[in-house]
């Protein structure tokens, strides 16, 4: 309860924008892997198709190089690499989600887009702490959304592009202090 | 009303208008440091200068700079009326430069945001006695400090900014205005000035008493008690005055009496002798000049209108002067215009950017638009749409070449910088010495102007300093007293040269090639003679080593050279040295035109495009398997005619994939950076072509090798190779 209503006010203060009421609570999500995911909607700035990718020597397998977005150079990030999992073909369903997260821009290659939803924030709930630990895509996953019958996993865009192999147990207690 | 006077934007527009102002007063008076005196435009001009920068420092409330530029002025409004004859010329330089260097450090504060704490007693005293000094030639014993308290006469020439040319017709009227304030108004004389300023729009003449208003604040009592009366020439009704005007919370009341065009020019004769501090209880002596002055002024200022000396009527009260002998015009140049204000605007460069990032954008939409397959359908009749495409390839290419010229600023003002520099240390060390600037028109980016200020500072006072010997030495060796340092720029090949010349001493090898052995630079089993010149004085730029045996003020402490390199270095630049003993030397800056285009190769490896620079370049081999070394552990040279490379595969060093393993299918491209060597080898080389540097996300570690990518014409990336990097 503690962290719902923490993440209450995180959501409050960051969708203070005018369009703050149209966003709020909604989320983009999509597949990989056997999962959907959800972003919240006022992270993503637009969906293309998968484009050349330039690659990047020397860097983590997950980063798959930089793509030229209309003259901006931004890096991509391919979504299931970086939850270790199996990599896949991409095919023309593969999409780039752009994202921008503290003024940097960023790709994210899934699966498959899936849809905007409304997530009410009493459908959110935290991850489970016990007996997951193990999971490594938990520290990416700040909360659980229920929709009808389906559970989106929220990602916490920063986590996720950041290296940090935080244990859960801090990353809840980061989690806490970044809220403050 | 304070914060009515420090918007930001003011302030912006003041330092901005100001330091423009002093760069220009630098400059026209390092241009004639070495003539006898300066000549009648200049002393107009510094003149000018210091009024505007007096007018509007006192309205932004920097009283310090106030006191100093009207100080300057005062001396050269003495200097523009009275053309004494005994001025030390070089001493004026020095109080002038004084004065700008003062300006601009408050200037500087002012930016930073630091308290404006400079005093300006000091210079003031100096100036003082400084004019006391030229006048005292031709006055009086007392007449110095007399004509020190007559100061105020320059402000007489107040007004003069308020004079919109004079373009008066008979349908010009004239009025005599006096505006009465409140008398708990405070800063009566600021109000005032709000509403000369409100005249001046519609004023063809203006005269005002009290005419110090916006430097003295003590005026503001006197216009509280007595009034402020304007005289006005305009094409306008009463009706028109009192709307301008207008009566505020501040105005008491305005009367406004039309009168004759002679009434005018007999000034404020508003019949109050008593009310005006006297300031001209004019010593019959001295005072001849002083109204001359007037008149001089005055005809000079509107030479058309003969039947128009109302200027002398400037002088408040009890002094009136009828006319002038016309006899006595002078040709004092005429206020120009400053057209090349309007020329400019300063514009935010990170707009800049943005427009030069959109333009790359449509460069490469284009090429899409151009090229696109669509258009390879055969049987396509394209005839027209050739010729629209090459039109619209003609414009964006000229955009291109706009916005980069945009971003060229000539090298001009760094020039400047050094003659200062030039000009203060030789006189320090009592040198005799000729600046010759070459080429300063050159243009470059403005990023690189930041970085080469202080390399080239550091070049030019060490060639004044240790280069030029003193007159003494050039004397007995043969050379002419005055030594000459010759700062020159030119563009080659895509890169900037500047150098700094000097005909002194020059380097010498031997004591070089010493010191270098005493610290132990030096390979011990090597002859001296085994070093060419040009290694040898690269140690100069080594950290820690001067061979000066005094360190003086300038130069001598061994830092330096080496900050020189390696700032230098940092924008992609080298320093050149060459010099002859007993002859001079000179050094040379290599420097890139701009930072953010280069001059590339691009190549492929795999499915990757690369580009690496031009200049770091040296040439394209084809090899030979059996040209091939290979060491047991897996590092592999080549002996290319003779000599021994070391090789780096770029595909596998990245592992990339589907790199061409034979040397024979690739190409070697040797790299050469600061003597260093080394071949890479890399699948095909696809073309040379201008690449716009992007820094790479930093989202993404630094990676070896790599310093940045660029966009190539069919809109993919390539990945730029940095050669130092790769050479490591």
């Amino acid at each position: 309860m503690e962290e719902r209503s923490e993440l209450k006010r995180q959501v409050d203060a960051g969708s203070a924008s005018n369009e703050s009421d149209t966003q709020k609570g909604k989320y983009m999500t999509f597949k990989s892997g056997n999962e959907f995911f959800g972003l919240e909607i006022q992270y993503v700035n637009e969906i293309i198709q998968l484009q050349a990718i330039t690659a990047i020597p020397e860097t983590e397998d997950y980063i798959k190089g930089l793509i030229n977005l209309r003259g901006k150079v931004i890096p991509v990030v391919d979504v299931r690499l970086r939850f270790k999992q199996e990599p896949f073909e991409y095919n023309d369903r593969t999409c780039i989600i752009v994202i921008n997260i503290k003024s940097m821009m960023v790709g994210l290659i899934v699966e498959k887009i899936a849809e905007v939803v409304e997530i009410k924030e009493d459908n959110i709930l935290p991850p489970p702490n016990v007996g997951r630990s193990d999971r490594i895509q938990n520290k990416y996953v700040y909360g659980i959304g229920k929709v009808g019958d389906t559970v989106k996993l929220l990602l916490d865009p920063d986590k996720l592009l950041n290296d940090e192999d935080l244990s859960v147990v801090e990353q809840a207690n980061e989690m806490n202090i970044d809220e403050e | 009303m304070a914060e009515e006077f420090s918007t930001d934007g003011m302030l912006d527009m003041y330092l901005f208008e100001n330091g423009q102002l002093l760069e220009q007063l630098q400059e026209m008076v390092l241009d004639q440091k070495d003539a006898d005196c300066f000549d009648e435009d200049s002393i107009n001009e510094i003149f000018r200068t210091m009024h505007t920068i007096k007018g509007s420092s006192g309205i932004m409330m920097f009283d310090e700079i106030t006191a100093v530029a009207h100080k300057l002025e005062d001396i050269f409004y003495y200097l523009r009326e009275s053309h004494p004859d005994n001025v030390p010329h070089l001493e004026l330089v020095d109080h002038v430069l004084e004065v700008e260097d003062f300006i601009s450090n408050e200037m500087e504060k002012i930016r930073n945001g630091d308290p404006v704490d400079g005093e300006s007693g000091e210079i003031v005293a100096t100036l003082d006695e400084f004019l006391n000094k030229i006048k005292g030639g031709g006055g009086s014993s007392k007449g110095g400090k007399k004509k020190g308290e007559a100061i105020p006469e320059n402000k007489h020439e107040e007004p003069k900014q308020f004079y919109i040319a004079p373009v008066a017709t008979s349908a010009s009227r004239f009025y005599k205005i006096y505006v009465s304030f409140f008398p708990e108004t405070e800063m009566a004389n600021v109000h005032a000035y709000k509403v000369v300023y409100a005249l001046k729009e519609i004023a063809e003449d203006l005269l005002y008493s009290p005419e110090d208003i916006i430097s003295d604040p003590d005026t503001a009592e006197t216009i509280i008690k007595d009034g402020f009366k304007i005289l006005l020439q305009a094409q306008c009704t009463e009706e028109d005055i009192r709307k301008v005007v207008g009566v505020g919370y501040d105005i008491d009341k305005v009367d406004i009496i039309e009168c004759k065009a002679n009434e005018f020019l007999q000034g404020f004769d508003f019949g109050e002798h008593d009310d005006i501090p006297v300031m001209p209880t004019i010593d019959l002596d001295s005072s001849v000049e002083e109204i001359d002055a007037r008149s001089k002024t005055a005809d000079g200022d509107v030479p058309k209108e003969e039947k128009k000396p109302e200027k002398p009527a400037i002088a408040p009260g009890d002094f009136v002067i009828k006319s002038k002998e016309p006899g006595k015009q002078k040709k004092l140049a005429k206020d120009k215009p400053k057209t090349e204000k309007a020329s400019f605007i300063s514009v935010n460069v990170s707009k800049m950017d943005q427009l030069m990032e959109l333009i790359g954008e449509l460069v490469i939409s284009e090429s899409v638009v151009l090229q696109n397959s669509d258009l390879k359908v055969p049987g396509l009749n394209l005839d027209n749409f050739n010729k629209a495409a090459a039109q619209l390839s003609k414009i964006s290419t000229d955009l291109q070449n706009v916005i980069m010229s945009m971003r060229m600023v000539p090298l001009a003002n760094t020039f400047q910088k050094m003659n200062r520099i030039v000009f203060d240390v030789s006189r320090k060390l009592g040198k005799d010495i000729e600046f010759v600037m070459v080429g300063e028109q050159t243009e470059v980016d403005k990023n690189i102007i930041e970085h080469i200020s202080d390399p080239l500072m550091h070049i030019v006072r060490n060639s004044v300093d240790h280069g030029i010997e003193s007159k003494e030495e050039r004397r007995d060796s043969g050379k002419p007293e005055k030594g000459k340092v010759i700062l020159s720029a030119k563009t080659e090949a895509g890169k900037v040269w500047i150098s700094v010349e000097d005909d002194g001493a020059g380097l010498d090898r031997d004591k070089i090639l010493a010191k270098a052995r005493r610290q132990g630079i030096l390979d011990d089993t090597k002859p001296d003679s085994a070093y060419s010149d040009k290694e040898v004085y690269q140690f100069i730029t080594l950290p820690g080593f001067s061979t000066n045996e005094v360190v003086t003020e300038y130069s001598g402490r061994g830092v330096g050279m080496d900050v020189v390199v390696q700032n230098i270095q940092a924008i992609g630049g080298a320093l050149e040295i060459e010099s002859k003993k007993g002859f001079g030397s000179i050094m040379s800056l290599k420097i890139p035109l701009t930072l953010a285009i280069i001059d590339g190769i691009v190549m492929e490896i795999g499915h990757s495009s690369f580009v690496m620079e031009t200049g770091a370049i040296k040439e394209f081999v084809r090899v030979k398997e059996d040209m091939m070394i290979h060491e047991p552990n897996g590092d592999e040279y080549i002996m290319i005619r003779g000599e021994c490379f070391p090789v780096l595969r770029l595909g596998q060093w990245y592992g990339l994939e589907e790199y061409k393993e034979s040397v024979e299918e690739g190409v070697m491209l040797i790299l050469e950076v600061e003597d260093k060597k080394v071949c890479l080898l890399v699948d095909k080389l696809i073309g040379e072509q201008e690449i716009v540097v992007k820094p790479i996300p930093s989202y993404i570690k630094k990676v070896k090798g790599l310093s940045g990518c660029t966009q190539l014409g069919d809109g993919s990336i390539a990945l730029i190779l940095d050669a130092p990097g790769l050479i490591e």
